[in-house]
Parts: structure tokens; sequence; C-alpha cells
């Protein structure tokens, strides 16, 4: 896990533009620095990029129960299956290889150590909306394969990021609703 | 084999004609069907599986294969008789006044029933016995015929030998020779038989209108919910949840999710799903957690349900 940590890094993490300072959000201390751990690890072991961290709902404005991260993975984290059919299709019958671009994630901080129930969850979904705002690579293609399970298109997920004391950060998608499974 | 078979054996199967409500049987504490019919008309028009629970007479040695009775999840009992398509019957309860007072008509009806029932099973067994026959008559002859080829004078006299001897019996050969090979149907008396239930199945109870409820664990509202969205369910203990969902019949699809009930503000450790996440994908099936929103004002089961799967990084 993480061979690359540097100390120095740790001490004094390069924040990006879009980081808020801790004074402004209400949000307890210890899930600000949860959420930029997180977001750290994102940005230097699996180098995601667009990173920020959103305290407010977009949609309604209000605080939203700890701060959640939104940015671009370098490459797509998660293809739902009917589409990964549709491309497979696609590149059997014209021959070329269909580009995978990245979509923009929410990602989730949480701790080993929490316990959450449905309700937190559902209430997370519910303040989010589906695609992080200022996605800019909304790459619109018309009538592109697998539009239909893309952008406003999909089924609301996230990343739910969890960290262990030891720094190990592990991932997995959260769809919100029954979302058949990837056949890995 | 052709898809119009199978249909054809599922005619077969469930001929007789099933009127709902049906009834289950409440023995010590489990909810038990012990006709094929009913079993498989839910299956087919409810999408419930139960497990089958009883040994099977010829292969009593194994437990891969299981036979009836079936037994019924206290939720898959709860949502038939919720729907209306089944009602409960406590066995004991029902059997005892029941059967000891039994006289008359009634009784008369209830054995004339399990002597229909013994000539039917016999009946079945004489047709296996005959087609059993021809079929080893049909092989003797075919033999006969390509050693007569080879020696075509022999052929004549032969013939006769192989009508009276029926060799497809393992023992067919030391079994002294009966003048005429149909001695198997000669009786007609009905093979006894041993009911799966104990009560006539004509005198069932009044179907009670308003009637106890199985008790269900709390992980009821997201089995209802899976259901009503076509999902057929079994019990999820070889993956460590409460259910395996099915998106159509377990005998023609691999299950999609490991699902887990749990209440609306119920604490969930983040290593169960962690671990829950992690396993599912291991079996190529997702980790769905749901339960029912306790302070919603919505239409509909209000479940809310949630998905993982490993994110892969």
């Amino acid at each position: 896990m993480a061979p690359s940590v540097d100390l120095a890094m740790l001490a004094a993490p390069p924040l990006p533009e879009a980081f808020h300072p801790p004074h402004a959000s209400a949000h307890p201390l210890h899930l600000q620095q949860l959420a930029s751990t997180i977001l750290h690890n994102l940005q230097h072991q699996h180098d995601w990029t667009l990173l920020s961290i959103h305290t407010h709902s977009e949609s309604t404005g209000q605080l939203l129960p700890r701060p959640v991260i939104s940015g671009l993975p370098p490459r797509r984290a998660y293809i739902h299956p009917d589409e990964q059919v549709a491309t497979l299709k696609l590149e059997h019958d014209t021959g070329t290889p269909v580009k995978q671009l990245p979509e923009g994630e929410w990602v989730l901080p949480t701790h080993l150590g929490e316990k959450w129930s449905l309700k937190q969850f559902a209430a997370i979904f519910d303040a989010l909306d589906t695609i992080p705002p200022n996605d800019e690579i909304a790459h619109e293609e018309e009538g592109s394969v697998g539009r239909q399970w893309q952008g406003n298109n999909r089924q609301k997920r996230l990343l739910l990021a969890t960290l262990h004391d030891d720094s190990t950060i592990v991932y997995y998608i959260m769809h919100d609703g029954i979302v058949k499974p990837r056949q890995n | 084999m052709a898809k119009a078979d199978i249909e054809d054996e599922h005619r077969d199967v469930g001929s007789d004609t099933i009127t709902e409500p049906v009834s289950i049987s409440l023995i010590a504490g489990r909810y038990l069907l012990f006709d094929i019919n009913v079993v498989t008309y839910l299956r087919r028009t409810h999408n419930i599986c139960g497990v089958l629970i009883g040994g099977i007479p010829q292969i009593p040695q194994q437990n891969v294969f299981l036979g009836l009775p079936l037994e019924l999840l206290p939720e898959e009992a709860r949502l038939l008789v919720e729907k209306r398509v089944a009602y409960i019957v406590d066995d004991t309860a029902w059997h005892k006044p029941k059967f000891s007072t039994l006289s008359g008509e009634e009784r008369r009806r209830y054995l004339d029933s399990l002597r229909e029932a013994g000539l039917k099973s016999k009946r079945a067994a004489d047709e296996g016995a005959k087609k059993r026959q021809a079929h080893g008559l049909a092989k003797e002859a075919a033999t006969r015929r390509a050693k007569g080829a080879l020696k075509p004078d022999s052929d004549e006299k032969d013939i006769p030998d192989s009508a009276k001897e029926v060799s497809d019996s393992l023992f067919g050969d030391e079994r002294p020779q009966s003048p005429t090979p149909s001695t198997i149907s000669v009786s007609n008396k009905p093979h006894a038989i041993t009911p799966t239930t104990t009560y006539p199945p004509l005198s069932l109870p009044d179907i009670p209108t308003e009637e106890a409820k199985p008790p269900v664990p709390s992980s009821y509202p997201l089995f209802t919910h899976l259901h009503s969205r076509g999902y057929f369910t079994t019990p999820g203990l070889r993956f460590g949840c409460d259910y395996t969902a099915y998106p159509g019949d377990p005998l023609r699809f691999h299950s999609h999710f490991l699902a887990t009930g749990y209440g609306w503000e119920e604490e969930i450790p983040m290593l169960d799903i962690v671990g829950g996440g992690r396993l599912g994908t291991g079996v190529k099936k997702g980790f769905l957690i749901g339960g029912a929103e306790s302070e919603s004002s919505t239409e509909g089961d209000n479940v809310r349900t949630f998905c993982i799967e490993w994110g892969g990084m």
C-alpha cells in the first residue's frame, strides 16, 4: 500500500485550489481531516484530477452530512455490465476499439471504525446530484454507445472510500438502488 | 432439449389445476408443502422457491438432491398469506379432532380417495413394466435379427423363446419361465400408499378471513421489495447474507445479489459493508443492503436499497 508516501507530504499535503480551508465549513475537524486524507490518496496514489471537496449540497445549498469529494479518475471507475456488452458488440462489429473516457465521480470518505445506517446513506445520496458539478469532461457525443449508462442517465453512485488506521484505503462502488453486478 | 419438451413436462407435472388459496402445513414451527403440483405452481406463478428437505427413498444416502416436503421460509409463507395465495393450517391442531371423529360419508370418501391414489400408482407401475418389457423384447428381437443375418436358418425356431424371456431385468435369466409374460398385470389390487397429509384434502378448515400471519425476521421488507421486482430468492446462509437474489428461476440464472436487510437506523459497521462487498465481488455478485424507510410518507413499500461492488482500485 502507498509505497510512495512521503513524510514531508503528509505533514503538509499540497491542497488543490478547490479545497476549502477548514474554517469555511461547519463540519467537525476530524471529518475535514478524513476528507483531505482520502483526497490526498486519490491525487497521489490513484492519479485523480479535478479533485475538490464539497461541504454543501449543490441542489439544496444545505450543509452535507459530511464533506464529500468529487474528482476525475484517470480511467473509467465503473462500467455498467450492459454498457460493456454493447461496447464489445460494437467493437466486434466495427473492428475498432471504443474509447472509454473517464467520468467524474463522487467519493464518500469514511473510516473503518465508523458505523453507518441506511438512513445516513440515503441522506448522502439525496443531497448529491447524479454527476458532480463542473464536470468539464461532460463529453457530449450524441448517439455514442453507452450514453444511456453515462452522465445524467446513470444511476446515482458514489465511491465509498474507507480509511483504516494504517493508512490503507479501500474503494467500493455504491449504487443508489438495485444495479446488476459486473461480471469481473 | 427443445423448449416445447420442457413445457410439456411442466404441463404434465402441474396438470392438476390449483385453486388459490392453497394450504400450507404448519408443523413444529415449519411451513411445509407436500403436494408437488402446489410446489411447481408457486414456483412458476409466484416466484416462490422454498427449500426441498425430504429424503428420496430410492437414494437415501445422499443429501445433494432432496425431495418433498418443501419448506418455506417464514417470509415466503407470510408473503403468500398476505397476497391471499395461501393460508396456514396448523396440522396438529387440525388433525387431532378431525381424524378421530371421521365417520360416515366423510370416512368413506377418505378411504375411496386412498384407494383411488393406490390404483393410480399401480396403473403407473404397470405401465412402466409394460414399457420395459416391450423395450426388452424389441432389443432381443434386434439381436436375434442381427444373428439371423449371419445364420438365416436358425431364425425361425428362436422366436418363441425370445417371447417368453424378458431379459431386460437383472435376474431375468434365473426367473422361472412363466406361461405368459404378462403376469404383472393380473392382479387389480391397488398399491398400499402412504398419504403425505393426514387429513382428507376435501375437508380442510374454512379459510379464516383474519388469521395470525407468520412471524418474520426484520429483513422482511427487503424480501418483499425484491420479490415485487421479480427476483427469486433463496436462503443466504451460503454467502453469509439474508437472501441470495436471482433475476429469474435459480435453475436458469446465477444469482445477482447477496442481500441483507437492516433497520432504517440500525448501525452497520463499515467492516460489514467492506466484507460483504468483497465477498460479493469475489463470487461475481453484488452486495445489496436495504430496509424500509421508517418516517417516509411516500406510496409503495418505501424500501431503500444500496448495491456495493469492489471499486477495483
